[in-house]
């Protein structure tokens, strides 16, 4: 399959890409991995004259274990290198499982952490793993600089808030408190290459060992236009101990937050079904890992 | 119009003009007559057109040729030393894990990727790895196996 004409531009510096985007206007997309954007142009879904490459652009591919308490990730950062970060897999479990699990090997090793937010699809891998730690995007072009919520990024399918002059450049995540679990499952019908039915994350704080939930998070993707987090079913389990019961009644409640359609992947019920188990799985996977929690 | 890019390929400096919607498969079959690299569905979804760029096995359908500028690409005619084939090739062929063949020289790259990571994987690990490569005909049985079986030689070979 061939790819259309355009012009390939690789700006060295930050400052180079930020005004070669707001020079182009909307007819400049950026490429990253190009995993997504490659296949798009050649099924001719997307036609941009030029390409503004961040190969050169330095320090967008490095996970940074900030000074404070937390991590900034370059939205560069490919889904392998996340998957086999020892910091990433201790302390943010969900984004390094998300990452493994986003299609093969040979995909993972170019596909980029900032591509997978910035196209915005509702059944991408990383969304609902940046939504149970309630990550900051730093969005910059070259004239101003703004930080947003993971949450209120998306917009529907394939849609954020993103301007076409802007670029993310950044997404910092705090290091969950002590007695933190948490967990990712992706629903597919196989176990590779594949685009989920249903995926969703999970973080869940003790207050101590055999305490009450004091925080919880749980967020769902392929199951409305835009990734969800399911607030009900947060509210319902906080102060609660854990137990089967209330994981389950959780997951019955998390469905109602939930607009899936039918489709060649799944039909809407079907969804649904899996929605309430794998809410309920996935939290009870989280409480798992939160009593083995480590400093 | 075209540009110039410097690579390493299989071992060997390359400086060639490239169209900038050229990818590198395109760029390794047609420019440098590299056939053993197979163009299959262009998507990113079959894995024959897999690659090692930099030491990472990836699908070279979905690379720009001008982004392998400055890089490192093996390719499956890199692998074999003096007329002597690479315990791979010779356990794929010894375990009979070609049939049509297409789907081979990814499979291979994919393995050796796998094999520099970790010299002696589980069937998990060697399942994973291959994730991302289709194969139509072998049912991946005897592939596994193969590089299993390649996975002793070479840490055998290393010991020694």
């Amino acid at each position: 399959m061939l790819l259309p004409n355009f012009e390939y531009i690789e700006p060295t510096t930050l400052e180079e890409a930020l005004r070669l985007l707001s020079d182009m206007g909307g007819n400049a997309r950026v490429i990253a991995g190009g995993t997504d954007l490659l296949v798009r142009m050649k099924l001719k879904i997307e036609k941009p004259s030029q390409l503004i490459s961040l190969r050169k652009v330095p320090g967008l591919n490095q996970v940074i274990k900030r000074e404070t308490h937390g991590v900034s990730i370059g939205p560069a950062v490919t889904a392998a290198d996340l998957a086999r970060n020892e910091f990433i897999r201790d302390k943010f479990a969900p984004l390094a499982t998300a990452a493994g699990k986003l299609g093969a090997p040979v995909i993972r090793n170019r596909a980029t952490i900032g591509g997978n937010l910035v196209n915005g699809r509702p059944a991408a891998d990383f969304p609902p793993a940046c939504m149970v730690f309630d990550a900051i995007l730093k969005l910059k072009s070259a004239t101003n600089e703004r930080e947003i919520l993971v949450g209120e990024f998306f917009r529907g399918p394939g849609e954020t808030i993103i301007e076409p002059n802007e670029l993310l450049v950044g997404i910092f995540m705090e290091t969950p408190a002590p007695w933190t679990g948490g967990s990712y499952i992706k629903l597919g019908a196989r176990k590779a290459l594949e685009i989920s039915m249903v995926n969703v994350a999970v973080m869940l704080t003790l207050q101590e060992p055999l305490g009450p939930i004091v925080d919880v998070k749980i967020a769902l993707g392929a199951v409305a236009p835009t990734p969800v987090r399911a607030f009900a079913a947060e509210q319902y389990l906080m102060g609660r101990h854990p137990s089967e019961k209330v994981f389950s009644e959780a997951g019955a409640i998390g469905v109602g937050m939930c607009h899936p359609i039918t489709d060649h992947r799944g039909t809407m019920e079907y969804r649904c079904l899996m929605i309430e188990t794998l809410t309920s799985r996935a939290l009870n996977l989280a409480y798992q890992n939160a009593l083995a929690w480590k400093p | 119009m075209k540009k110039i890019i410097r690579l390493t390929v299989n071992g060997e400096p390359v400086e060639a003009a490239v169209a900038q919607n050229q990818t590198l498969v395109q760029f390794l079959r047609e420019d440098l007559g590299l056939t053993g690299t197979k163009h299959g569905c262009g998507l990113g979804d079959c894995g024959a057109c897999t690659v090692i760029l930099d030491g990472k096995a990836v699908n070279s359908c979905l690379v720009l040729a001008i982004q392998a500028n400055g890089s490192e690409v093996l390719t499956i005619e890199g692998l074999a030393e003096n007329g002597k084939l690479h315990p791979l090739q010779q356990a794929f062929v010894d375990k009979g894990a070609i049939q049509c063949g297409f789907c081979t020289p990814g499979m291979i790259l994919s393995a050796k990727a796998l094999l520099e990571e970790k010299p002696n994987p589980t069937e998990l690990e060697i399942r994973t790895a291959l994730s991302g490569n289709l194969c139509r005909c072998t049912g991946y049985q005897k592939i596994v196996e193969a590089i299993d079986d390649a996975a002793k030689v070479m840490s055998g070979r290393e010991e020694s």
